[in-house]
């Protein structure tokens, strides 16, 4: 008895027009939302067409399956993850092959599937729980008799084999998810020191997961700690509306080593981030529990703000370091409504881009054309800078050396965003250069 | 759970606040400033509406500064705040005699509260910012434990209770920025603790900061500042760590009974003045701490009540004595050869006096009676005793030892008893067992061997804070 896929409609639409393409092997993503008993896939997208940069090794032609390249679908993994709200995740991988790999297929996905995983969960700062399922899904669809295959593989396991999965379709699943949303204030002050800073971010940033995760969550002011049903007195019907839940999440900063001073660190300066993010998280709607709302919705937290600092340190070391003022703002998030479904997903806008921008990577990394109208900027506002704002927030630091601009560099060229994207393999290979670059940030004597 | 009507309560809200600040190293008037800034952060937020408290074994919520907003429909800023008790799920046990100790406890109840943050909020969001500080510093984080009490009526209203707790929260706050910059060494920062005691003759809790670390010996010039400011006599502790108030619902973790005369009624004699021990004392027995000194270790063990007391009171740091330490401590002051120690030899009030004075400093006067019957004539000493210095007396004589906690005497008629707790107890710390079958309880004078002698050991107390 294996896991059982109840898929939207849409999707099977998507797969069969994605199969009767012409072409060799397609790859993509299947996002939805795992739960004890039953698993939902509310999207497919395929693996954006990789522009040969002169990286890819055409020496050897080994074949079509060979040319997919496992980096660079775990990264477009990575990437398309961090615009999915709360509670919806990549569960696993699509192939589309003609008939003669079908044999090959299975092994392409089962490593694909574990790439994947590895990508996702390195800049994760929080821990699985044990309620969480670790199956993913593969699916191979022979293209020409467009039969499908759905086996799962256990991600904690490395060894283990293809278990069967059911698949099937059914239209409007995720209409009336019921979505939880929340505004979180963030106000974290992090030491860092010249040598490891991204160590140091993280560090920091995990401790401040750990009291998120640790939070006592209120669920339209009734606590969710307990197994109790989120969706009480739900009547049976079919046509619910969509239920908009409020969250408040409340923290102690408690310490779990007893100690009798201060930890004292010497650090070569601090990074402080502050502000406000906007939450969201979905849950299905098969007797769903409000510690797993719980749960989704705090997840998502802790990832907005990891991917945007993420995020914001890619861009700079993209940008060779950038410009070297003291205060950056992060990207604000926006949403966009998905078609066919009761979800949203969200996007991350620099405050030097418009909404263009934001279909423009919705097109890229989700193959779906969204009206720049449909995408809602209004959740959280833009960043307004002034000469007083930095002041004020520089208070702590009275006659303090500040970051000196450093002439050497060359003012960055305004590159298009959409570009960052295809170089993230590169990103990913090259986390070693984040250092260096900050720390040159840091030169100030 | 018995509600108390419009009896005391005390509200006592825990919580820990993270305290960081960058101190740069080469600059002192910086580090202050920067420790400053950082603490009146501290009470900024204690005074912003994300202050949440939580009460203990519930799930009631309250907002302090929103006008106390709360989970529970009935708890508003105008509910006495007796009321708050009836949330609380009941503790699991509620046995026959955990009611029995409820009824006689004159004390006041304690509400628990805990300190929370709410970091979800509604209403105006502020972009998202990264900012970099690139400076050499030293990076100082250590989290602040909160413990504020406040008295109330049981009819005073929870939203003064609450208003009081967020200013004593505040208080608390500037108390520890006094301790902290007063220890400061450098970027070196001790850690404050809270410490609650109750003085004579008040009802309410006095709370000192002491820095974590630094003993009770190296903060004499605090105390006599403490003894001067409350008008405390010098010549016994009050501000002593181990002083700290004793709340009625944290059980002691050491297992040891304590006090349990306090559960006995008093004797019957007629126009009797009753004098007790004063403080706290451990009853220590036969077969504790998995040693089986049946029928060897009695005065040993009184011995171990009467060291549990000036631990108890602040006198000494010292942990009390082990049969093996007791007997060291004899070898060591010669009054015994070397192969005493781990044999299971009586010791006497003679040796009790000595070990005192050599592990504690502590001087006893030695009262002789040739006789057992005379020590009915002994009221007036014995009260005498207990009025002035309160310490527990070991008794030796014949082939018995026991401890006198208390007595009651009547001038007019010479009608004594004396309070008893007999170290020969071989059971379990059971209160019930204890009292009714007399381990512990009032004697008459009839319970001394008439014939034989007894030396009584009445320990002194040091005059000293």
């Amino acid at each position: 008895m294996g896991r059982g896929y109840t898929v939207e409609e849409s999707v099977e639409k998507y797969l069969t027009s994605l199969s009767a393409a012409a072409g060799s092997c397609k790859t993509g993503l299947l996002i939805g939302q795992c739960s004890a008993q039953k698993d939902f896939v509310v999207l497919a997208v395929k693996t954006p067409h990789r522009e040969s940069e002169g990286a890819s090794d055409s020496r050897r032609v080994l074949g079509p399956l060979d040319d997919i390249d496992a980096d660079w679908v775990a990264e477009h993994a990575r990437q398309v993850s961090r615009m999915l709200p709360g509670g919806v995740n990549v569960l696993g991988l699509f192939l589309i092959t003609p008939p003669e790999l079908s044999k090959e297929a299975q092994n392409k996905l089962k490593g694909l599937i574990f790439a994947v995983d590895k990508c996702i969960s390195k800049s994760r700062l929080w821990d699985l729980s044990e309620d969480d399922v670790t199956d993913r899904v593969t699916l191979h669809i022979c293209s020409k008799t467009r039969k499908a295959i759905c086996k799962t593989y256990d991600v904690k396991d490395p060894k283990c084999s293809a278990k069967p999965a059911d698949w099937k379709y059914l239209s409007c699943i995720s209409s009336s998810w019921p979505v939880l949303t929340c505004s979180v204030k963030v106000d974290l002050q992090i030491p860092v020191t010249e040598s490891s800073s991204e160590k140091c971010m993280k560090h920091g940033l995990g401790r401040w997961a750990k009291q998120i995760e640790a939070g006592l969550c209120l669920i339209n002011g009734r606590p969710a700690s307990d197994d109790s049903e989120l969706l009480s007195g739900s009547k049976k019907s079919t046509k619910m509306s969509q239920q908009a839940l409020q969250v408040q999440i409340l923290v102690t900063e408690e310490d779990p080593v007893q100690r009798c001073s201060a930890v004292v660190q010497a650090s070569s300066g601090s990074v402080h981030v502050r502000g406000t993010v906007h939450c969201r998280a979905y849950i299905h709607t098969n007797k769903p529990r409000t510690r797993h709302a719980a749960q989704a919705i705090k997840r998502d937290v802790v990832n907005t703000v990891s991917n945007r600092v993420e995020m914001l340190l890619e861009d700079l070391q993209m940008n060779e370091g950038g410009p070297a003022s003291e205060q950056q703002d992060l990207p604000r998030r926006v949403f966009a409504p998905l078609p066919g479904s009761g979800l949203t997903v969200c996007d991350y806008m620099f405050p030097d881009e418009t909404a263009a921008d934001v279909a423009e990577r919705l097109k890229e990394m989700l193959d779906w054309e969204s009206a720049e109208e449909d995408i809602d900027t209004s959740v959280e506002s833009p960043a307004c800078r002034s000469a007083s704002v930095l002041e004020a927030d520089e208070g702590r630091d009275d006659g303090a050396a500040q970051d000196v601009p450093i002439e050497s560099m060359t003012e960055p060229v305004k590159q298009q965003k959409t570009s960052q994207y295809y170089a993230g393999v590169a990103v990913a290979a090259a986390v070693a250069l984040l250092a260096t670059a900050t720390s040159l940030l840091y030169l100030n004597e | 759970m018995v509600l108390t009507e419009n009896g005391s309560l005390i509200f006592r809200l825990r919580g820990v606040l993270e305290f960081s600040c960058q101190l740069d190293s080469s600059n002192e008037t910086q580090g202050q400033s920067a420790i400053c800034k950082s603490f009146q952060a501290l009470r900024s937020r204690v005074s912003s509406e994300s202050l949440v408290f939580t009460l203990c074994n519930s799930s009631v919520l309250l907002w302090p500064n929103k006008g106390l907003q709360s989970t529970a429909e009935h708890l508003t800023e105008g509910t006495p705040c007796r009321d708050i008790q009836q949330y609380r799920e009941a503790e699991d046990g509620g046995s026959k005699k955990s009611k029995r100790k409820d009824k006689r406890d004159a004390g006041p109840s304690v509400v628990n509260l805990k300190l929370l943050w709410e970091v979800t909020e509604s209403g105006e969001s502020r972009a998202l910012s990264l900012c970099r500080v690139a400076k050499q510093q030293h990076s100082a984080r250590m989290p602040l434990c909160v413990d504020c009490v406040f008295s109330a009526s049981g009819q005073d209203s929870l939203g003064s209770v609450c208003s009081g707790l967020v200013g004593a929260l505040c208080g608390q706050l500037s108390d520890m920025e006094e301790v902290v910059l007063k220890y400061r060494k450098g970027s070196s920062l001790l850690l404050p603790q809270p410490f609650h005691f109750q003085l004579p003759e008040s009802s309410g809790l006095v709370t000192v900061i002491y820095p974590a670390g630094v003993p009770d010996s190296q903060l004499l010039t605090v105390r006599e500042e403490l003894h001067g400011k409350y008008g405390l006599p010098s010549d016994r502790p009050y501000f002593r760590r181990a002083n700290a108030f004793h709340f009625p619902d944290e059980a002691y973790k050491d297992g040891y009974l304590r006090n349990p005369h306090t559960r006995l009624t008093a004797p019957n004699v007629e126009e009797a003045k009753v004098s007790v021990v004063r403080g706290v004392y451990s009853y220590h027995h036969y077969m504790q701490d998995r040693v089986d000194d049946n029928g060897w270790g009695c005065a040993y063990r009184s011995l171990q009540t009467i060291c549990s007391w000036f631990q108890q009171q602040g006198y000494t740091d010292r942990a009390v004595p082990t049969h093996t330490e007791i007997q060291q401590a004899l070898v060591d002051v010669g009054d015994k050869e070397p192969r005493f120690v781990g044999s299971r030899q009586w010791i006497g009030s003679i040796e009790v006096q000595a070990v005192l004075n050599q592990l504690l400093g502590v001087t006893s006067k030695i009262l002789f009676v040739s006789r057992g019957s005379e020590l009915a004539s002994k009221g007036r000493e014995l009260a005498n005793h207990f009025e002035t210095v309160g310490t527990p007396i070991m008794i030796g004589g014949g082939v018995l030892a026991h401890t006198i906690l208390g007595v009651a005497w009547s001038e007019s008629s010479g009608d004594i008893r004396f309070l008893i707790l007999d170290p020969h107890y071989t059971g379990g710390e059971d209160l019930q067992i204890i009292t009714e079958k007399g381990w512990c309880g009032w004697k008459g004078p009839e319970f001394w061997d008439q014939n034989a002698y007894y030396n009584l050991c009445l320990p002194q107390t040091p005059k000293t804070i």
